[in-house]
């Protein structure tokens, strides 16, 4: 054991690779569609997706990574060559899938200073002399995927508090999570974090992109939004909750007229008057003269919420959540800014959710599955088709807790094309919606020029799932690249023995005698097996920030130091 | 020459010969207060002065309490009538001075847990110079610490700069306030379960803020830009200094996303003078942010490696931080958690895993002292500071050295040639 720390404290000397971290957003980094590479994403290979759950999170655990880089940083070591980046970049050659417009079969983008400056057909539009060039022919060019709600970046999904708007993400957020390098991994450029559901009114979130060092080199937009629930917060009832919520508000109308009573005399004093009015004239008088500065953090961020300044993410776990949060969103005033998330039920209330016509985001879970108690019978609902008939706007969120192939949003959005929703909707619900609803859908979202460049080269169409994340532009800057994603590539060779020694076995197994019988017993061994691996890689996803990464280890950090 | 053996030399003096010790005391040492004065004659002189001077073959005199002269031998001259200490084959070095201390009063007096954040607690209260602890102490070398609260909630009061000599808490205490002891995660989640970061920094925050009004206030007052004199309160007072830069904030502080929260509210937004106490598991890879910062020193430890486990590789958190380009740096033994006499050993073990002996020891001389900023005074051999050295064996980073001599405030406070108890 101590010769074993010796001489890897040595090798920690001689580790010439020290990398820059000045240096990362020069360089990239990588993602897995792990389960892409192994799966046509038909059911049959289901289980087989599922198994590598278990195996992606061992070979996180197992592989030695390149030294020194932050985990969810990038881990190329800085080359000689490498200058800044360039200023101006053309992507040309590219099947580009816009979102908003029409696909471009052979198209051409140019990007300058982080932004889209132009885009079309290869032969319609001009390089600039000075864009670095880069021929993506035979890929398919969309906007960065956007994940429209996560807490997942933060130490833990909701603070103990009920009440909270005072509170923010900024806070909170840790950079060096895996989530975010596999959020890149995985095409997706933008993220919206937010606390979690078990609140009554949690703190304000905030728009990142998954590079940075610290939350504000992350930042697109801070302060987008407020997560309140209707659904009960743990140990709440649902009278409890709406009655917190109500309080809520009312409390701060009681403390804007106090407010106003109070600005309204120390108006009086400056110009040595005596109160003239009564209380309820006071605070008439007194309401204009409320600055912003004037209101205790404890309301400012309510006052905002009402004026509109970002909008209200409204949890909705149950169909009966659904009505009481459009009427206190009405009630209060930001049913304009009011954004809806649906647990599994909360579906049922697509009529009142019609007529609230506010957009919707849906649960990880696509399929709601119900049983009768009395027959037996299965009922399935497929939830974006209920709500896409009513003619709702809707965002789709991954689903880290059900099947591996439910963690990447375009694996999302195709399931909404086989189930029979337009494929543009279903692109729109993984780009240009959830921007929208984040308020930033003039920056992010699309393929047009004078938005952010945020952008996904794939390796094939995003719908099919043997397409790869090929490489990831972050305000114009190449940020991910497969070829050099070492964890990745770690990743896939683990995977690619433990294919070969399994089929060792099974080239072994056939060998014997009891030929047929021997076969298919081990298939059913397999299946077992996936369905364990799975069930354990969704314990691992599911408590909301163990992320394994190595850095949110608060626990451990505890009881020793004093 | 085994330990064991050693100690059962008796006397010391025979012993000392009888084993063949190069260290020979020379002529009677004793307490040498008051203007008396004291030479140190030994082999190396390790000055930690900001040339990093090494002076072989050296002699100090110490006049009252401060160093008078440093010379090689024979280019000093030796006072009649001084107390000679000859130790010709051994090391001077400074005493040693620690960042990150909890001795004072007992371990009950560690916390308190009344609120989240508590700006009206002083371990000032807490300064016990009679508890066994000060003996560990300067069996290890170390002639100074900062005494602290512990990191049971986000803020737990001010530290005190001790010497560990003095009879009455007065005479050992060097420097109050000297830090404000922040915790910002990594132990205050147990104060009220459920707290998160969100909510902890949001609360130290606001507690930060209120104080710097409250200087801002007065400072106003006093410079005439405002004629409303504030109301006095002693509790935000105490933070004036904090934000005059004349003392730090001492911050419990460890992995990525908390060192680099550190860096970013204390150091940058709200420009109070900050100390990285522990800065473990990953937090080294905060370093360029500490570097753009430009202002912050890292005390490093007690745990002097991380194993990462995506990398699946053991990290030496000293020498990462040094490999990152983090000059200012040192190491803390958090004592009790780890005894206060195994300062060095904490240094030694940053060596282990990758860092270098000299920058070790000064990593818990020089440069703990001014994380403490009373570098002025201590964590340095030269002329006018604080006669508090001790003689070594040989290099203190080596764990076979012994510490023979201590000497604080010009007297031998702890001669262990005659001592049987070895730490």
């Amino acid at each position: 054991m101590l010769t074993t720390l010796m001489s890897l404290g040595r090798r920690l000397i001689e580790i010439r690779r020290f990398v820059v971290l000045s240096m990362f957003f020069r360089h990239v980094r990588v993602l897995p569609l792990l389960g892409a590479a192994l799966s046509d994403g038909s059911r049959g290979m289901r289980f087989r997706v599922r198994s590598t759950v278990g195996s992606m999170v061992a070979a996180v655990m197992a592989v030695g990574f390149v030294s020194f880089m932050p985990t969810g940083f990038a881990q190329q070591p800085e080359s000689a060559a490498s200058g800044p980046p360039p200023a101006k970049v053309a992507l040309t050659g590219g099947r580009i899938i816009p979102v908003v417009g029409p696909e471009i079969a052979t198209g051409t983008i140019v990007v300058e200073h982080g932004r889209i400056t132009a885009v079309g057909p290869t032969d319609e539009v001009k390089i600039p002399y000075d864009a670095m060039e880069v021929d993506v022919s035979g890929k398919v060019v969309m906007p960065g995927m956007i994940d429209p709600q996560s807490w997942r970046g933060l130490d833990v999904s909701n603070e103990n508090l009920p009440v909270a708007p005072f509170l923010d993400v900024y806070d909170a957020i840790d950079p060096s999570r895996l989530y975010f390098e596999d959020a890149l991994r995985d095409g997706v450029l933008a993220i919206h974090v937010i606390q979690a559901d078990n609140c009554v009114i949690g703190g304000l979130s905030r728009v990142v992109k998954p590079i940075g060092l610290t939350p504000d080199e992350m930042t697109i937009a801070a302060q987008n939004g407020i997560k309140m629930s209707i659904t009960p917060k743990r140990g709440f009832d649902r009278m409890r909750q709406l009655t917190t919520l109500r309080e809520t508000f009312a409390e701060l109308d009681w403390y804007l007229e106090q407010l106003a009573e109070q600005k309204y005399e120390e108006s009086l004093e400056e110009k040595e008057k005596k109160i003239d009015v009564g209380p309820a004239e006071a605070r008439e008088r007194g309401k204009d003269l409320i600055k912003d500065e004037d209101y205790d953090d404890k309301h400012a961020n309510l006052m905002r919420l009402r004026r509109g300044d970002f909008g209200a993410w409204i949890f909705c776990g149950a169909a009966m959540d659904v009505q009481p949060g459009i009427t206190l969103a009405t009630d209060e005033g930001f049913l304009d800014n009011a954004v809806f998330i649906l647990g599994a039920e909360a579906h049922k209330a697509v009529t009142q959710l019609k007529a609230a016509g506010r957009p919707v985001l849906l649960p990880g879970n696509l399929y709601y599955r119900e049983r009768d108690q009395l027959t037996g019978e299965l009922k399935e609902v497929f939830i974006p088709s209920e709500i896409h008939d009513a003619g709702l706007m809707f965002a789709l969120q991954p689903n880290p807790g059900g099947s591996l192939a439910e963690a990447y949003l375009n694996y999302q959005a195709a399931m909404c094309v086989r189930n029979g929703i337009p494929r543009q909707t279903a692109l729109e619900a993984i780009t240009i919606n959830p921007a929208t609803m984040m308020g930033v859908g003039d920056e992010l979202g699309s393929i047009e020029p004078g938005k952010i460049a945020n952008l996904v080269v794939m390796s094939g169409d995003p719908f099919d799932f043997e397409s790869w994340v090929e490489l990831c532009y972050i305000d114009g800057i190449l940020a991910y690249d497969r070829a050099r994603d070492y964890r990745l590539e770690k990743q896939l060779e683990l995977e690619a023995t433990r294919a070969e020694q399994a089929k060792a076995e099974e080239d072994a197994t056939k060998g014997k005698p009891d030929d047929d019988d021997g076969d298919d017993s081990a298939e059913e061994g397999d299946e077992a097996t996936s369905e364990g691996a799975s069930a354990e890689g969704s314990s691992e996803e599911g408590d909301g920030d163990g992320d394994g990464d190595g850095s949110g280890e608060s626990g451990d950090t505890g009881g020793g130091d004093q | 020459m085994s330990e064991i053996k050693r100690l059962t030399q008796i006397p010391v003096l025979v012993a000392a010969i009888g084993l063949g010790s190069a260290c020979v005391a020379g002529s009677a040492f004793g307490s040498s207060g008051g203007d008396d004065v004291l030479v140190l004659k030994v082999g190396k002189i390790l000055t930690m002065n900001a040339d990093d001077d090494v002076i072989n073959n050296g002699t100090i005199v110490v006049r009252g309490t401060t160093i008078a002269e440093i010379g090689k031998w024979g280019e000093v001259d030796v006072p009649a009538g001084a107390d000679v200490i000859e130790m010709t084959d051994c090391w001077l070095v400074p005493g040693l001075v620690e960042a990150h201390n909890h001795t004072g009063g007992s371990m009950s007096d560690l916390h308190d847990y009344v609120y989240l954040t508590n700006p009206g607690l002083r371990t000032l209260d807490t300064v016990a110079p009679q508890t066994p602890d000060v003996e560990w102490a300067q069996s290890g070398g170390v002639t100074s610490a900062l005494l602290i609260p512990g990191s049971g909630t986000n803020m737990s009061g001010f530290g005190t700069v001790v010497k560990f000599a003095g009879k009455s808490a007065d005479e050992a205490v060097l420097k109050f306030p000297a830090s404000i002891k922040i915790a910002q995660a990594g132990n205050p989640e147990g104060y009220w379960w459920g707290v998160g970061r969100m909510f902890m920094n949001y609360n130290l925050r606001a507690t930060l803020e209120q104080a710097r009004e409250y200087n801002a206030a007065w400072e106003q007052y006093e410079s005439g830009q405002s004629e409303t004199k504030p109301l006095f309160n002693p509790m935000w007072d105490d933070f004036r200094g904090l934000y005059r830069r004349e003392f730090v904030a001492s911050v419990h502080t460890q992995i990525y996303q908390v060192v680099m929260t550190t860096v970013d509210m204390l150091a940058d937004k709200l420009a109070i003078r900050t100390v990285l106490d522990h800065s473990t598991f990953d937090g080294w890879k905060t370093a360029r942010l500490v570097t753009e910062q430009g202002d912050i020193l890292t005390m490093n430890g007690p745990r002097q490696f991380h194993f990462d486990r995506t990398q699946r590789k053991i990290h030496g958190n000293a020498a990462r931080w040094w490999q990152s380009g983090i000059r200012r740096l040192g190491v803390n033994t958090d004592a009790p958690v780890i005894p206060q006499h195994e300062l060095s050993y904490q240094g030694a073990m940053a060596c282990w895993y990758g860092w270098t002996p000299y920058e070790a020891l000064r990593g818990i001389t020089r440069v703990s002292s001014e994380a403490l900023m009373v570098d002025d005074r201590i964590g340095s051999i030269e002329v006018g500071k604080d006669a508090d050295v001790c003689i070594w064996s040989g290099d203190p980073i080596d764990p076979r050295s012994t510490c023979w001599i201590m000497v604080i405030n010009g007297d031998v406070v702890r001669d262990a040639r005659d001592e049987l108890r070895r730490f």
